[in-house]
């Protein structure tokens, strides 16, 4: 398509939008720093870049939610300002985000037609517009009733949902923010349906994504952005190693650096730990100095598990032990005390506060410890964080920076940082680079090395299989609330996981209801 | 951030640092605006004396607001403050006189009665798992009735040890004042420098992170009520000892001034931010709008426009300067766009300014210009038809004698009252006229006048421990027995009835009250089934009636200590009224009257308040010549039949 002496037959492709020269700033930030981009009818066009590349600011200025300092945004060779969600919309131009912009408690056609909904003497028309919601949802090939609550969907059906409601506004622009990242190998194959399916009916797609592989199944083109500016515009049959370059400057030697470690004694016994109808008999331990993987699907109790291990929640039966000694059921402090750190799976809802800068994001922890008779020794908390965001290379304009203005993966490092600094022995990572482009993921690898290099073991929970793989010294499988196996690495292969992942472990759960309530079962995804 | 912006600042000139902190800082712009805007207005406003008022009126706000900035902060609210600020106080005044017990005991006993009830909304946060706006509102009514439970519905009047809080230190600095500030650095350094205080931050900004990085979430909650409750029992204190009483009604509707000023502060109701110095600001934004209002004789309804229409403008400015992007130093400040939004910020400033200028400079009434003498005349309330009768009595006579009349309404609040007496007092009036809210605690207020050299005249209630000249009023304790007698002598001595008591702690349902009774006992064969209180209000007595109607459904009369609840009892009884139940009120207002002449209330027991303002002023203008008054005029109270309606005036 990016060939310009294709078919003399079929007319040129028609240039839908283009952005010209745009340039941001934010306070202490200069986001985007002369980007160019176009995209024309019929096309998936994909925009590739680290965390913190200057992405979402980009998508942020055509859905209207900020505004250009400089540059020129052009709509059918028109120059246009795009001032709020209305004029996106007047424009045709719809964006679906990570986070979905759904109501819970309304039905899914309420949300489709959102503020928009059919009328008749004044009232909502029900029937027509669960009607029009059925063709629309038919359309993206997503059997749902128009009538089901939001609440009830699995996050899969939550993005056909979002899609209806772009076309139901007769979008010519759909711009999907990293739409894969949440999804089932299945569910990937079934949102690329969908976008070829609009593809051909002419809807012009901006497409995010950190997955390489997809670029080359769904991409017509692929324009790179590092650091605020465009660095170049190739065709997306373009190699993944030349991508990655374009990408982060440089070519990566090695995804998984693990290095291992003599292992030392062990640091974290868990025996028999269970929460009646959540997870069953879990033991483990993890040794100083050692990486334990904990693969499994998503349902199948592995955060539960180490929340419980880590007190957060309360678990009914079993035994925590760090050390040696036994830890308090259900006590934050008595794990931390230990040495425990737990950097949560959800980074902006759990690990941090995000309208609080670097500095009291990195104190957090240490907070209590740096107080003497109730205050706070503020020179050394600081001095601390300094320290600990220089040796994380955390990248920001200053340590009072807003943690909520940082990338993805600047974010998880303060995330833990703040462990770092409290002198962890055991740290438990859930789902750590989620999100997170790949070099940032590089770095957080280092720092697990370094980690168990000074002794400390790590417990670390993720979908990514290849990382699961290639980080861990082992691997326990998870499913349905048990371990369901344990793998040593050289044993550890995809498919020897993904089989345990799908078992049944040996005394299958009390209740059959916790079987079915697993609905959206998502399998790990391999690369 | 301060840091930064200071290094940033390096090179630039004072003008630009001055424009940059002005920018910083919306509350303080509009600060600095209303004094500017004030001081233009009034001659009376920039003086020391003046300024000093307004320390002492924005104290127990600014005391409680620090206390609310702790809870606001954590992402909590706390509408229990005004409350237990008035609770503490009752149990300083009654410790302190009724039990004996030595005033620094009394002082420690109604700080840690601030202190339990902070404590109890704690637990029921934390533990008990209530949301923060549901438990406090709880703790607001609790805390309410049991400061009238201790008080028994009356004001307890300070032992004069305590009193001395009110005073001042060194002759010239209240100690109201001293204590705002020491509170106000206390709030600083917990905020800025203590566990508890970052731990606020935290809370408040990500409770789930907060928990998950070690803080215990639950203990330090109990600890952010617990310091809530203890700067409201400070601010209890404060008030009570201005007033030189403890009164149970004291303080109500305080909490919400105290969220206004933590948000005109800065502050965001959805937690993680927030200062003491914005409290502070916030709370001064409102003390300077009361008293610049006062003192510009802007009309008592207006007063209640403009202040909501400043505090809107005064948070909108906040938010315009924080979209702005206040510190656009790396941003480059010369790109249009910050340009813009710079220049939208000077815009709105300059709309506070000039409509604030203009809504001022408009419902001024009547310049200082003439050499007509100055009344200043306080109201206890414009919310019952018989102050405002005694407002256009008052307001008739004025112009009739060539008067200016400045009118305040105190809003049923003794403090509010003591402000706009002192306002009066430093703009030099020539007399003022008080219906107190309350006759113990407008003694303080009247004592200043009387330092001052300015008469004072009461109307309707006395001033207690102060000197008045004169005392124009109705003789309530006769009314009521003037009512029992007339409600008897229609029943032909014999039935029962029951009694709707005014808002209780108020002088005037006490004295209808015990008048009522007194007059009952010439008449044993009559019969009080019940005695409830429904706030000299309307609504009220409907509601009061009715459900008193389910318990005794055979009554054959009501006594309503005024006629506002005559007539809603009278909605009440339906058919009845007037048929087999009679009704008595008490007042004599127009609809009051009007229910007369329809025979649905049998009699009212009228005063003549436009004759009480017309008698207050012009006895007020005879005192500011230095004539020698009367110490009491008595206008008389007369029952209002069916019979003599029509010949009756008020």
């Amino acid at each position: 398509m990016s060939d310009p002496d294709g078919d003399p037959a079929e007319a040129p492709p028609t240039e839908l939008l283009r952005i010209e020269g745009i340039r941001k700033g934010f306070p202490g930030v200069v986001a985007l720093d002369g980007v160019d981009f176009d995209l024309r009818r019929g096309e998936v066009h994909v925009l590739l870049g680290e965390n913190g590349a200057g992405k979402s600011t980009l998508i942020k200025m055509l859905s209207g939610a900020h505004r250009p300092d400089e540059g020129r945004i052009l709509v059918d060779g028109e120059e246009v300002r795009i001032n709020g969600a209305q004029d996106a919309e007047r424009l045709g131009i719809a964006t679906i985000y990570q986070e979905f912009n759904l109501v819970p408690d309304l039905t899914v056609a309420e949300n489709i037609f959102l503020g928009r909904q059919p009328r008749r003497l004044g009232m909502i028309d029900r029937k027509r517009m669960e009607a029009e919601a059925a063709v629309l949802l038919e359309r993206v090939g997503v059997t749902v009733s128009p009538r089901a609550r939001v609440r009830e969907l699995g996050i899969a059906r939550l993005q056909m949902v979002e899609i209806a409601k772009a076309l139901s506004l007769d979008a010519r622009v759909l711009i999907m923010d990293e739409p894969t990242a949440v999804l089932t190998s299945e569910e990937v194959d079934k949102l690329f349906a969908i976008v070829r399916r609009l593809r051909e009916d002419g809807v012009g797609i901006v497409f995010i994504t950190h997955h390489l592989e997809e670029i080359a199944a769904l991409g017509d083109r692929v324009t790179v952005i590092r650091d605020g500016k465009s660095v170049g515009q190739v065709p997306a049959t373009t190699p993944e190693d030349e991508l990655v370059r374009l990408m982060v400057g440089r070519s990566i030697e090695q995804q998984y650096p693990r290095e291992r470690e003599e292992v030392g004694e062990a640091l974290l016994e868990v025996e028999g730990l269970t929460r009646d109808g959540v997870f069953h008999d879990v033991s483990f331990e993890v040794r100083a100095g050692e990486v334990v993987g904990i693969a499994g699907l998503v349902g199948a109790g592995r955060t539960e598990v180490v929340r419980a291990v880590f007190g957060a929640d309360p678990y009914d039966r079993g035994t925590v032990k760090v050390a040696g000694s036994e830890l308090r059921r259900h006590d934050v402090n008595a794990a931390m005390d230990a040495g425990i750190g737990l950097v949560p799976e959800d980074r902006k809802g759990q690990g941090l506060v995000l309208d609080a800068d670097v500095a009291e994001n990195l104190g957090l922890v240490t907070l209590r410890a740096a107080s003497k008779g109730g205050f706070v020794d503020l020179k050394g908390q600081k001095e601390a964080a300094a320290r600990i965001a220089e040796q994380l290379g955390v990248r920001m304009a200053g340590l009072h920076q807003h943690v909520r203005t940082l990338s993805g993966g600047n974010q998880q490092k303060v995330v833990i940082g703040k462990w770092l600094l409290a002198d962890t022995r055991v740290l438990i990572l859930d789902e750590p680079t989620r999100g997170i482009d790949v070099g940032a993921k590089v770095e957080i690898y280092q720092l697990i090395n370094e980690l168990t290099a000074a002794g400390a073991a790590v417990l670390m929970i993720s979908s990514d299989l290849p990382e699961v793989l290639g980080m861990s010294d082992r691997v326990l499988v998870m499913a349905q609330g048990r371990i369901a196996g344990e793998l040593p690495t050289e044993e550890a292969t995809q498919d020897a996981v993904m089989a345990l992942a799908v078992s049944t472990p040996t005394t299958p759960p009390t209740t059959p209801d916790s079987v079915t309530e697993v609905t959206e079962v998502e399998a790990p995804r391999g690369r | 951030m301060a840091a930064d912006t200071l290094k940033s600042k390096t090179g630039a000139t004072g003008a630009s640092g001055l424009r940059r902190l002005l920018l910083d800082n919306g509350a303080l712009t509009a600060l600095i605006v209303l004094v500017i805007a004030m001081s233009a207005l009034s001659g009376d406003f920039l003086t020391a004396d003046n300024l000093l008022n307004v320390g002492v009126q924005a104290a127990v706000t600014a005391i409680l607001a620090f206390g609310v900035t702790f809870v606001i902060v954590s992402a909590g609210i706390d509408l229990s403050v005004g409350s237990v600020a008035a609770l503490s106080a009752t149990v300083l005044a009654w410790t302190a006189t009724s039990e004996g017990v030595p005033v620094w005991i009394a002082v420690i006993l109604a700080i840690a009665t601030g202190i339990a009830c902070g404590l109890v909304n704690g637990v029921l946060i934390s533990y008990g798992k209530l949301p923060p706006f549901i438990a406090t509102l709880a703790m607001l009514s609790v805390g309410r009735g049991l400061s009238l439970v201790i008080s028994q519905g009356s004001p307890i009047a300070f032992p004069d040890s305590v009193s001395h809080l009110g005073d001042t230190l060194g002759g010239w600095l209240p100690v109201p004042v001293l204590v705002m500030i020491v509170m106000g650095l206390i709030t600083a350094v917990v905020l800025g420098r203590t566990y508890i205080g970052r731990a606020m931050y935290a809370i408040g900004g990500n409770e789930e992170a907060a928990r998950l990085s070690g803080l215990r979430v639950k203990r330090q909650k109990l600890v952010i009520y617990a310091l809530s409750g203890l700067f409201a029992a400070a601010a209890g204190i404060v008030l009570a000892s201005r007033l030189s009483s403890a009164q149970p009604q004291a303080a109500q509707g305080y909490e919400l001034d105290a969220i206004a000023a933590v948000v005109i502060g800065g502050a965001s109701l959805a937690g993680g931010t927030g200062k003491a110095s914005g409290t502070l600001i916030g709370a001064l934004i409102l003390a300077v709008l009361r008293n610049g209002l006062n003192l510009l004789s802007v009309s008592a309804f207006w007063q209640q426009v403009v202040i909501g229409v400043v505090i809107a403008l005064a948070v909108l400015l906040d938010t315009v300067r924080r979209k702005a992007g206040a510190t656009p130093a790396a941003a480059g400040a010369g790109t249009p766009g910050n340009k813009g939004r710079q220049a939208a910020t000077y815009v709105l400033a300059a709309v506070v300014a000039a409509a604030i200028v203009g809504a001022m400079s408009f419902l001024h009434n009547g310049s200082s210009d003439g050499k007509n003498q100055k009344i200043g005349l306080s109201l206890s309330t414009l919310n019952n038809p018989f102050f405002v009768q005694i407002k256009s009595g008052a307001q008739e006579e004025a112009e009739k004698l060539g008067a200016d009349l400045t009118i305040t309404d105190a809003q049923n609040d003794a403090s509010q009252q003591a402000n706009q007496l002192q306002n009066f007092t430093s703009s030099g009036v020539g007399a003022i006229v008080v219906n107190p809210v309350d006759s113990d605690a407008a003694g303080p207020a009247v004592r200043g006048a009387n330092k001052a050299d300015i008469p004072v005249v009461g109307v309707d209630r006395g001033v207690n421990k102060a000197d008045t000249a004169a005392l124009v009023a109705s003789d309530n304790v006769e009314g009521g027995r003037l009512g029992a007698k007339a409600l008897a002598e229609k029943l032909g001595g014999k039935g029962t009835i029951v009694i709707l008591q005014g808002q209780a702690g108020t002088s005037a349902s006490r004295e209808r009250g015990a008048g009522f009774a007194e007059g009952l006992k010439a008449y044993p064969g009559i019969k009080v089934v019940a005695k409830q209180p429904a706030d000299f209000d309307r609504t009220k007595g409907l509601d009061v009636m009715t459900n008193l109607l389910q318990a005794h459904p055979d009554i054959d009369g009501v006594f309503a200590e005024n006629d506002e609840m005559a007539l809603g009892a009278i909605k009440a009884l339906g058919s009845k009224a007037g048929k087999s139940v009679s009704v008595i009120g008490f007042d004599g207002t127009p609809d009051g009257l009007k229910a007369v002449q329809d025979g649905t209330l049998y009699a009212s027991v009228a005063q003549q308040p436009s004759e009480l303002g017309r008698i207050a002023v012009r006895n007020a203008l005879k005192a500011a010549d230095g004539e020698k008054l009367d110490e009491t005029v008595m206008v008389p109270v007369k029952v209002v039949t069916a019979e003599n309606v029509d010949g009756f005036t008020g």
